[in-house]
């Protein structure tokens, strides 16, 4: 027989028995899923989402599981590796709610992932909860009906170093660097918002750079802030660049008095990776085990015995997440879609990251801090009330 | 846009050339095994995180200095390529070059994948206190670890030379690049020959490895981007040219540096490959001529 | 009679029948039939439909440039990405209709591959494999740092795209034609012509084979095709940037999925296409797993089965069959 003729008919049948098969519907069991990065660039990241994520949902089963239509029903947690790359979160969406039929969605990390996700939800009408994107970047997308975050405003963020200069009267030349990258936050952050409070605040920009997420050099845009002389320095760029530009500005010797670096300098491998180096670089946080919000110390402690590692604020927006989620499925005592989304709408109560009530643009604000790595630990400058430290300036001479 | 002054420009170009020098020594490798085994070996720049890795641990683990260790890194991927080669490409030899080239693609994504499983992606960088400070000669400031890292390169560089130009092995090896049939009529071991030809080259990538390792940081993924600038070195120096490996990576170091300087950081990997597509354009054979 | 004939033959006889039963009453009703049908498919087999048409789409066009024509190409990346951008670009800006689209989007793929052929094709074996490789990257680069395009963060799809199972019908559409173009390809006196190129280039130039025109013919068309399934791939995500668009992951995939099919075969990609995916799926929960396994796939392909799993299946079919190969 025709081999050719074979083969077609293989394949057509492989074709056709796959099409009809369905997946296996549990009909006692409701389905969350989410799609995060668990490898590739953000998969620090990644790692906290998992926990927050996992432990939310854990507790609830303790309980029981979500009561609805009259009965208690457990939570199943479907989760998904994105390897930081958007189409496959988008790829990853549509799996969770096609095969793992998932009720409802928690949200993956950074503007391109989650917006990746946020679009096929939002297309087929599920909800979905995500910490880990900054509102605007969000809110510049386009007017959502299913997709909701809880996080901090960049504005907020930018704004947030020369708000504590001007509290603590901290004294500079008063000259500033910018140097960020190039992806959705970083041209809002670095090219927007920070050139602009700079010059309310009477300081000059002596240089605004913004490069790509992928440029490990920083010798050039290093050393042209250092012969700007500026005393405040302002960065915004993902791990990897962070660890390397903080590197290379010692190696240029380039010690300016304030350095912030945003997205960069906040997972513990950074400080890890930049030793003593780290001392007394800021980055904006949103969350410590000392705010006095329900869970805030005792999730950390979890999160430590646990996992043997350092807390991130992470797990604390994601587990948040999941717990409005959850809240809100139990709220509408039902596993109808539109009614779950109306629920998320009514959230108001305090968790664990703070209160959280979604405005007309489907976005909670969270307030920001400002951190500082000191000694190998992440402490709480700024503002004087969350404060559990000292501020360092200037920033160490490396030696 | 404004060009910066004149000490900025003067130190991004000091910091680009000795920085070439250890683009050198990366690209060597490539062009060891390009031009006596015509091997296409698109895993280099996995060999070269794996030295990263292995000075990585080496350090944390056992204390040895980075750039103390070099020699023991390189050797112990030397040995550790033997018999990779032996597995992997003595059997396609005499297939052509597309087998090869592709068995080294899917070793490359092996690699990566495996040093992820292992290692996660979580960034790390090689500590030495060396590695994050300035050395000011005159007016103009450098990472004192580009200095560092353009001996070291330049050292390795012409003990490669030694090695091809005055050693019975070497005589061998030349040997079999220029005809390997005749060479095996002449009681050539050819396979041997390329074998450690192979180890050589994935030392030289496990000590650049290193050398990029302490100057800047790695993840799995870091390979890509130095293979490519690595083909570029090796076509614009004259494949299998070992001076000319070594005058083109610093060319290009100056020249990744005009292009930052000009343009940003950003386009320095650009600049690069453009580079490269124009002397691919001209004059596929290499710009420095002669051969090793 | 119809023999085991997967590589064409220069009998116009076995030609012609070939092609009257399998392109012309076979496959398209197999199509017909799977395009009603899948209008009962759950999502899932819709998405996973949907991923492999495309895939099997890219990898039917690398087949004809590298497989059929030995023109190694590690740029695939670029014509998935410009077909992506492009279609996003008409959408937003013309608000051209998705039949025009489309097929626009492959015809910008084609035009940056009739630039870059006068340069490209200066370059040999290995050096036209890197070279292509490079100018991939090098557009990736440049697209990261160009804000006229969006630069990293990319661009949005103005418009909502149509449902799953419509995009899965385009899909299909886009694989029929496909199936066409390469059925006439291979079956026909371009491909001889092909493969003679492939083969010795300078001899084929010697008898007369005008080899710049063959390969650009084959480039051309391959980039248009390659251009159109990323630019379906664009309007599905609905969100293009060049990390996804122009990302080294579709040169990768496309490679894998042909040469452990069985390059320069027909049935090749399909097979390729099956395989690779199924095994994606199945190892869905670990990814580095995942690439780690196919790499090894790779290896042990190249070094016992050069001719992928179509070459090994009809290999022992021939044998079982005590033909004599």
């Amino acid at each position: 027989m025709n081999f050719q003729y074979k083969l077609t008919k293989l394949s057509t049948a492989v074709c056709l028995l796959a099409g009809v098969v369905a997946s296996a519907h549990a009909a006692d069991e409701i389905v969350i899923g989410a799609s995060i990065p668990l490898s590739g660039p953000l998969a620090g990241f990644g790692m906290y989402q998992k926990w927050g994520y996992e432990t939310a949902v854990k507790d609830q089963n303790k309980a029981g599981g979500i009561l609805v239509d009259g009965k208690k029903i457990p939570v199943r947690l479907v989760i998904r590796d994105d390897k930081t790359d958007p189409n496959v979160t988008a790829g990853n969406t549509e799996s969770l709610l096609s095969r793992d039929n998932a009720i409802a969605l928690l949200g993956s990390c950074t503007p391109a992932l989650v917006n990746a996700g946020a679009l096929v939800a939002e297309r087929r009408k599920v909800p979905i909860v995500a910490g880990c994107d900054p509102l605007g970047a969000f809110r510049s997308v386009r007017k959502w009906n299913y997709a909701w975050v809880m996080f901090f405003d960049e504005g907020d963020l930018a704004t947030a170093p020369f708000r504590m200069m001007s509290d603590y009267g901290i004294s500079t030349n008063k000259k500033v660097a910018i140097l960020a990258d190039n992806g959705p936050d970083g041209a809002v952050v670095g090219g927007k918002i920070w050139p602009e409070t700079a010059k309310g605040g009477g300081y000059t920009v002596e240089q605004n750079t913004s490069f790509p997420t992928d440029t490990q050099q920083f010798t050039s845009m290093v050393a042209q802030a250092k012969s700007t002389g500026a005393d405040v320095v302002l960065v915004d760029a993902i791990p990897p660049q962070a660890i390397a530009m903080r590197k290379q500005m010692a190696s240029a010797g380039f010690s300016p008095k304030v350095l912030v670096m945003e997205k960069g300098a906040e997972p513990e491998f950074f400080a890890q990776a930049t030793g003593k180096l780290a001392d007394g670089v800021l980055v904006g946080g949103y969350w410590d085990p000392s705010f006095p919000y329900p869970g805030a110390a005792d999730l950390a402690k979890r999160f430590e015995s646990d996992t043997k590692q350092t807390q991130s604020q992470h797990i604390a927006d994601s587990h948040a997440a999941a717990q409005v989620l959850m809240d809100a499925i139990a709220a509408a005592g039902t596993l109808d879609r539109e009614k779950i989304n109306a629920a998320i709408a009514k959230t108001n109560k305090n968790y664990v990251i703070g209160p959280v009530k979604f405005d007309a643009t489907n976005t909670s604000a969270i307030p920001i801090t400002l951190m500082q790595w000191q000694s190998g630990k992440a402490v709480v400058v700024w503002p004087k009330d969350r404060a559990n430290g000292k501020l360092l300036f200037p920033l160490p001479e490396a030696k | 846009m404004s060009l910066p002054n004149f000490e900025v420009i003067a130190g991004s170009l000091a910091s680009g050339l000795l920085l070439g020098g250890s683009l050198s020594l990366i690209a060597l490798g490539l062009s060891i095994s390009l031009g006596v085994m015509r091997l296409v070996n698109l895993a280099h720049g996995e060999l070269l995180v794996c030295g990263a890795y292995l000075s990585y641990f080496l350090l944390n683990y056992l204390g040895i200095d980075p750039i103390l260790g070099l020699p023991l890194v390189g050797a112990m991927v030397a040995v550790i390529a033997l018999p990779f080669h032996r597995l992997l490409i003595a059997p396609l030899a005499g297939k052509g070059m597309e087998a090869p080239m592709m068995t080294m693609f899917g070793f490359s994504i092996i690699l990566q994948n495996l040093m992820l499983l292992s290692f996660s992606a979580d960034t790390r960088t090689i500590e030495a206190s060396y590695a994050t400070q300035p050395l000011a000669m005159g007016p103009v400031t450098v990472p004192k670890i580009y200095l560092i890292g353009f001996f070291v390169s330049v050292a390795l560089v012409w003990c490669v030379h030694m090695v091809v130009s005055r050693t019975a092995f070497g005589r061998e090896l030349r040997a079999s690049s220029g005809d390997p049939g005749a060479a095996a009529t002449l009681g050539v071991d050819v396979r041997r020959v390329h074998a450690i030809t192979f180890s050589m080259g994935a030392a030289c990538a496990a000590m650049g490895g290193i050398l990029i390792g302490t100057a800047f940081s790695f993840t799995p993924s870091t390979g890509a981007t130095y293979l490519l600038i690595s083909f570029a070195i090796v076509v614009l120096g004259g494949v299998g040219n070992i001076f000319g490996t070594l005058v083109a990576g610093i060319a290009m170091g100056v020249l990744q540096s005009v292009g930052a300087v000009i343009l940003g950081d950003g386009y320095r990997d650009l600049v690069g490959l453009i580079l490269f597509l124009l002397a691919l354009a001209l004059r596929p054979g290499g710009i420095v001529s002669g051969r090793a | 009679m119809l023999h085991a004939a997967y590589e064409p033959t220069n009998d116009p006889e076995v030609i012609d029948m070939i092609q009257k039963n399998v392109s012309r009453i076979l496959v398209p009703s197999l199509l017909m039939a799977l395009a009603i049908a899948s209008q009962g498919f759950s999502d899932y087999a819709l998405e996973i439909g949907f991923r492999l048409l495309v895939m099997i789409t890219l990898a039917e066009a690398w087949n004809l440039l590298a497989g059929y024509g030995g023109l190694v190409s590690l740029g695939t990346a670029s014509f998935v990405g410009i077909g992506a951008y492009a279609l996003t670009g008409l959408v937003n800006k013309a608000h051209c209709p998705l039949y025009l689209a489309i097929p626009a989007a492959g015809l910008a793929a084609s035009l940056l591959a009739l630039l870059v052929s006068r340069a490209v094709f200066r370059l040999r074996g290995l050096y036209f494999t890197v070279g292509t490789l490079a100018l991939a990257e090098a557009l990736r680069m440049f697209m990261v740092n160009y804000d006229g395009f969006g630069g990293a963060s990319g661009l949005f799809l103005a418009e909502d795209p149509p449902s799953l199972y419509v995009l899965f019908c385009i899909a299909l559409v886009l694989m029929a034609f496909t199936t066409l173009v390469m059925s006439i390809a291979t079956a026909s006196r371009f491909s001889i012509l092909l493969r003679s190129v492939r083969d010795d280039e300078d001899a084929a130039a010697q008898i007369g084979v005008r080899a710049f025109r063959i390969k650009l013919i084959a480039f051309v068309v391959a980039s248009f095709l390659m251009g159109m399934a990323g630019a379906l791939q664009g309007l599905k995500v609905g969100t293009v940037e060049p990390y996804g668009m122009f990302g080294i992951q579709w040169t990768v995939s496309v490679l894998s999925i042909v040469i452990i099919g069985g390059q320069g075969l027909r049935w090749g990609p399909i097979v390729g296409a099956l395989f690779v995916i199924a095994l994606g799926e199945l190892l869905a929960d670990y990814p580095a797993l995942h690439l780690a396994i196919t790499g090894l796939i790779l290896i042990v392909v190249i070094r016992f089965a050069p001719k992928g799993l179509v070459g090994l299946a009809s290999a022992m079919s021939a044998k079982k069959q005590g033909a004599v190969t």
